[in-house]
């Protein structure tokens, strides 16, 4: 994999100069440049201030921002980073603890002055004052210096970032991290002017650098945006920038979405969507031949699964927790999230998802789709509960119909003897109470999708002893000092190959301790209009790639 | 025929005759309505043992494989299941409605007692010992009445740890939030009551305030009691069901109308019979409710027939 | 004199009312299970993170303390931070929205045109239908046109407002395509539009409350009609007309006006489930989205700015209660 990272950029450097997309995906159809692109979206608000952003590179942000690294998706195929501003995706000649990137030329901004490191680094320092917190912060425990850094805005530099010159940037970190590529494609790696940006409402009017800027921004209505005549295609081959004008509809429930897709009328043969359609609609599109073609599902995605609090009672035995293993009726979820398996997603049973290198298939608890109450209750009694268990607790939030997904669970453990009371919570109140340092609860319905393409993304989140409360997500409270090692050796392996064994390894030593039982890969299914084209879901992650859609006709 | 006007008797408090409101057909076919619900919703186990389902059992055989929603026409109404069955996850609407009832029925009728025993009790307050204290809780009582409290009580509810039952704290926020219309309905008439000569004379004789509100005033105020809390009943079902369609009710697996209408939301289009039912027994509920409660009230204060 | 000591006396009232609501609601949103400074805290959020995040906000004094700023800043204003970042809420400052990245009192008069249009426009539809066919009924007691009104108004009455907007939508705006199904247009920008995104909204409120203040205006008149003033005022010949356009109606105007006052002081505070049903960016949605993603802030804004409507309207109501009804002239309600 290190092989294939210096040759890209070599080859990217090559074909610079003569302009050519050597990077860009096939699309399903034709797609033109022009048209009003419009996205539909069931939120009030769509800000575009990179320090605050959490959402994917190839999502929303990346119309109006670039970053240092990109994601390079391709329908059928593991994502892999490409390089954005700089030359390279990063090289490192220290076993991954300092890294170098060095910027492309006549990058400028949407206000015409040039894209400098500078401007790198005012960007990633500003990520790291309280008034623009909120975003994707790996990086904030990775750089030097980063956990007492406050800020630029009281005038102190984050030293460990070095800009040698205009063009070159040196981030030195505080361990030897393999993965930096892609927390450099995380959006706090989006370029600000430097000194620009301490307004709290900069997101409604950013500087940009991606082939949109923000024209006009109202929200809880509506956001426009209009091409970005400082960017150049010639330099970005991630992105199309095909349509003139997008505009943004806020606010508009879901279930209209849908529908108004569906009918495709208007300017919504035009449009796109923001949430993925819901199990109703999905329903009614099993019927309309014409509209079925415009749904696009992914072939994999987050991992739903069952997480399991070690701390509590019964639960801190692994054989009753391995019995859960067999009481869940995975095909019954299946139904409740979709209708059907092949809408909902396959069954799991990895914690590293489909789609990212370095993934091995494996099952340590064969059993029928349906689950095998006898074998849970046989594990229960060998463990002391011949009863069964009663009084468990599980949390689960509001959104995304859940709490019908949780009674499915509930209702297939109690085949095993083991009462489950539900209780459902707001979504905040949600991952306030998974992630708060109490866990009053024996269980918990959610699902993850790595931030990045890497297993670390996948695994060290979720299982490392140090994301325990106090905002991390090891919500079954898993504490397991050998595989806080591996994880950490894991994470300093710079060649992605030897690292992705690496952790293959971890995921099963983890599964053998069964603190979740993973349930099925969420496939997410998304309508577009008639006249959209290079509508596309890679294998990672289960979204759309919005950088590369146009308008046919 | 209803009641014609005529001398309003001074208002004993007792009805006239309640035979009488058997010739008020609508309150008749109300007591029909709401007499049916109760039944099914003490009988509901013995109902839904004979259909053979309860409503937790999850049933994908009912669900056609392609989408999830109900296999059969009419939304999978059959022999085997009464209303059909419930989209995704299979489950009987019949033994859903059935025990909905339960849970409408016990929330609506609790928090109404709550609310006007509290009601009540204020209402007397003010209207007899005026000054201060009528000035207070006529104020608080306004505010009340038009504070948002549907965010209160979805607010209130996550508050409230899980350790304390779900349906008792609905039924104490809803009957707390519902005092303001009886305490209103009551002070008017206590006012009305205290010029009244028999309430003069017993003071005159020296019976202390308590035994006035007790023995002189109260026993006058059950008419306009009942009257209120019967069209009381109905707004708490209702405020229950909206409640859970906002997510903040009963928490799943318990049955409950609203909980069944907010998800039957999304599937209006592919199959309305899962709005249907609920919807129609939530209101049928209020609809009988309402029916008896004017006719009660026809029956109790004939003028304002 | 009597008049100002009455209004000065009501304006204390008022502010003493406010004060206990916020009071109330900062207790129990305090209490609330979730710690708003890790919205602000980001992924991973680490303690180092959250605990920058909750001195930023102003989290780490005590309730009555920041109780304490939230009112000083009303009058005074606030910072949050301290250098060229540092957040400005000035002067009224009912909080600040982190979550949306505007003041409270921003946000709530951005959606206050979306609310007042809803409230306002089926107020005069359930008036004018309301009143107009209670006293329809009472007039013509007996007869079909009562017996059909008051069956109409009872099944008003039993019917949820948000069952009937879906019913709505479903028929005349999915299937007719009469309609749209959501959505908002400022007046400003288009009337036609505004009217035609609102209609369903209208007529949905409209039928609800307008049958409950024709059962309320019926009720009224056939007491009214049987009161001694009015066979004296028929007696002396009046017309019919008169007798019941101004002595009967008379009497009736002052329930329906304090029932008035209430219902819009509650509507202009938010309708909140109307407006989430047909996807209207009014202050109850504002609510709704405030309560489910635990911004304290927005909520503590939006229900204070709920009980100040209700007051007002309260206050209005007394007004018009004093000049309608002379025996309450100059003493109290």
């Amino acid at each position: 994999m290190r092989l294939r990272r210096i040759v890209l950029p070599a080859l990217a450097l090559a074909l610079v100069g003569c302009g050519a997309n050597e990077q860009q995906p096939k699309t399903s159809t034709e797609a033109k440049a022009g048209g009003t692109l419009y996205i539909l979206s069931d939120r009030a608000t769509n800000p575009f201030d990179p320090a605050k952003s959490q959402g994917l590179p190839i999502t929303t942000l990346g119309l109006v921002h670039r970053r240092l690294n990109a994601w390079n998706t391709a329908p059928g195929k593991d994502a892999t980073v490409a390089p954005d501003l700089g030359t390279d995706a990063g090289t490192t000649t220290d076993g991954g603890k300092t890294w170098k990137f060095t910027l492309k030329d006549g990058l400028k901004f949407s206000d015409g002055s040039p894209i400098t490191s500078a401007d790198v680094k005012w960007g990633v320092e500003r990520s790291f004052a309280p008034t623009f917190s909120g975003g994707l912060g790996y990086h904030k425990t990775l750089l030097e210096g980063g956990s007492t850094y406050k800020g630029p805005f009281a005038g102190q530099e984050l030293n460990s970032i070095e800009t040698p010159d205009t063009k070159t940037l040196i981030f030195h970190l505080a361990r030897p991290y393999g993965d930096w590529p892609w927390i450099a494609s995380t959006a706090a790696f989006a370029p600000v002017p430097k000194g620009k940006g301490t307004e709290a409402t900069y997101g409604e009017h950013p500087i940009a650098s991606g082939p949109y800027q923000v024209s006009k921004y109202q929200s809880g209505i509506e956001i426009r945006l209009t091409h970005n005549p400082q960017w150049s295609k010639d330099t970005d081959p991630n992105r199309t920038g095909l349509p003139n004008e997008i505009v943004f509809q806020l606010g508009q429930q879901s279930t209209v979405i849908s529908k108004r897709l569906i009918d495709d009328s208007g300017n919504d043969k035009d449009a796109v969507s923001i949430p993925f359609v819901a199990p109703a609609q999905l329903a009614q599109l099993q019927g309309n031949a014409l509209a079925k073609k415009r749904l696009v599902t992914s072939s994999s995605g987050a991992v739903a699964y069952l997480a399991i609090n070690v701390t509590r009672g019964p639960l801190t035995d692994p054989r009753v927790r391995q019995a859960f293993q067999y009481a869940v009726d995975k095909s019954a979820f299946q139904v409740a999230s979709a209708g059907s398996a092949a809408l909902a997603g396959d069954v799991a049973t990895t914690l590293i998802t489909p789609g990212i290198g370095g993934r091995e298939k494996f099952d340590l608890y064969p059993a029928p789709p349906t689950g095998d109450p006898a074998k849970a209750k046989a594990l229960l009694a060998a463990a002391g509960h011949p009863a069964g268990l009663d009084n468990l607790t599980l949390v689960v939030s509001n959104a995304n119909n859940s709490a019908e997904k949780a009674q499915a669970i509930q209702a297939a453990v109690a085949r095993a003897g083991i009462k489950v009371t539900i209780k459902p919570l707001d979504s905040d109140a949600f991952d306030e109470a998974i992630t708060g340092s109490k866990g009053d609860y024996d269980l918990a319905l959610l699902s993850w999708q790595a931030d990045f393409p890497s297993p670390n993304a996948n695994l060290q989140p979720l299982y490392a002893s140090s994301e325990i409360g106090n905002g991390g997500y090891n919500v079954s409270r898993y504490s397991n000092p050998a595989v806080d090692q591996a994880i950490t050796q894991a994470q300093s392996v710079v060649d992605p190959v030897a690292a992705g064994k690496q952790w293959a390894a971890i995921d099963k030593r983890i599964m053998q301790d069964s603190p979740v039982v993973p349930l099925i890969y969420t496939r997410n299914s998304f309508l577009h209009g008639s006249a959209v084209t290079g509508f596309y879901i890679p294998e990672f992650p289960a979204y759309p790639n919005y950088l590369q859609i146009g308008l046919g006709q | 025929m209803r009641v014609d006007v005529g001398e309003s008797s001074p208002t004993t408090g007792r009805p006239r005759s309640v035979r009488r409101l058997w010739h008020d057909r609508w309150a008749v076919a109300g007591l029909v309505g709401f007499g049916l619900l109760v039944l099914l919703a003490a009988g509901a186990d013995l109902l839904t043992a004979i259909e053979g389902h309860n409503p937790y059992d999850y049933n994908n055989a009912a669900l056609d494989p392609q989408s999830g929603t109900p296999a059969g026409p009419l939304g999978g109404v059959s022999g085997e299941h009464w209303f059909g069955v419930e989209p995704l996850t299979g489950r009987d609407l019949f033994a859903i409605v059935a025990y909905g009832a339960r849970t409408s029925l016990l929330i609506g009728l609790a928090s109404t007692v709550v609310s006007v025993v509290l009601g009540a009790a204020l209402g007397l307050l003010a209207g007899y010992l005026g000054g201060w204290s009528d000035r207070i809780i006529s104020r608080v009582g306004d505010v009340m009445f038009g504070f948002p409290y549907l965010i209160f009580l979805i607010a209130v509810g996550a508050v409230t740890p899980l350790s304390f039952p779900r349906p008792l704290l609905l039924i104490v926020l809803l009957g707390f939030f519902g005092w303001a219309r009886v305490a209103r309905i009551v002070r008017a008439q206590t006012l009305t009551l205290k010029q009244r000569s028999f309430v003069a004379a017993s003071r005159v004789m020296g019976a202390s305030t308590v035994q006035v509100l007790w023995r002189q005033l109260l026993p006058n105020l059950w008419a306009p009691i009942i009257v209120v809390g019967t069209l009381l009943v109905p707004e708490r079902i209702a405020a229950e069901a909206a409640l859970s369609f906002l997510g903040a009710g009963i928490p799943p697996p318990r049955p409950s109308w609203g909980r069944a209408i907010g998800s039957a939301v999304d599937w209006i289009s592919t199959d309305p019979m899962f709005l249907l039912f609920p919807g129609a027994a939530l209101f049928v509920a209020t609809l009988s409710l309402n029916l008896v409660g004017d006719g009660l009230r026809d029956l109790f204060d004939p003028r304002s027939v | 004199m009597r008049a100002a000591r009455f209004v000065g006396g009501r304006l204390l009232g008022m502010l003493i009312v406010l004060l206990v609501v916020a009071l109330i609601s900062y207790l129990i949103f305090y209490l609330l299970p979730a710690d708003p400074a890790r919205l602000a805290c980001g992924r991973p959020c680490t303690p180092a993170n959250l605990a920058i995040a909750r001195d930023f906000m102003g989290l780490n004094e005590p309730w009555y303390r920041q109780l304490l700023d939230f009112l000083t800043g009303i009058v005074a204003g606030r910072t949050f931070g301290s250098g060229t970042a540092a957040i400005h809420c000035a002067a009224p400052c009912f909080g600040y929205s982190f979550q949306q990245n505007a003041q409270v009192i921003d946000l709530i008069t951005s959606r206050a045109p979306v609310t007042a249009s809803l409230a306002l426009g089926a107020a005069v539809l359930w008036l004018i239908l309301g009143v107009g066919s209670g006293v329809l009924s009472a007039v013509r007691r007996g007869t079909a046109i009562d017996r059909l009104t008051m069956a109409g108004a009872v099944a008003g009455v039993s019917t949820p407002t948000y069952l009937l907007g879906l019913l709505g939508i479903l028929v005349f705006g999915f299937t007719l395509d009469m309609v749209p199904v959501s959505g908002y247009v400022p007046i400003v920008d288009s009337p036609v539009d505004w009217a035609w995104h609102l209609i369903l909204p209208w007529l949905v409120l409209a039928y609800v409350n307008a049958a409950l203040y024709a059962r309320l205006t019926r009720g009224q008149m056939l007491e009214a009609f049987g009161e001694d003033y009015i066979r004296t005022a028929r007696a002396k010949g009046l017309s019919e007309k008169r007798v019941v356009g101004w002595h009967a109606l008379r009497n009736v105007l002052l329930p329906v006006v304090t029932l008035f006052g209430i219902d819009l002081g509650a509507l202009l505070g938010g309708a909140v489930i109307t407006e989430r049903v047909f996807g209207l960016p009014g202050i109850g949605a504002l609510m709704i989205d405030a309560v489910q993603s635990l911004d304290l802030p927005l909520l503590l804004g939006c229900t204070l700015f709920g009980a100040l409507v209700v007051v007002i309207c309260n206050f209005a109501v007394d007004l018009v209660y004093g000049l309608l009804d002379p025996r309450t002239r100059g003493g109290n309600a």
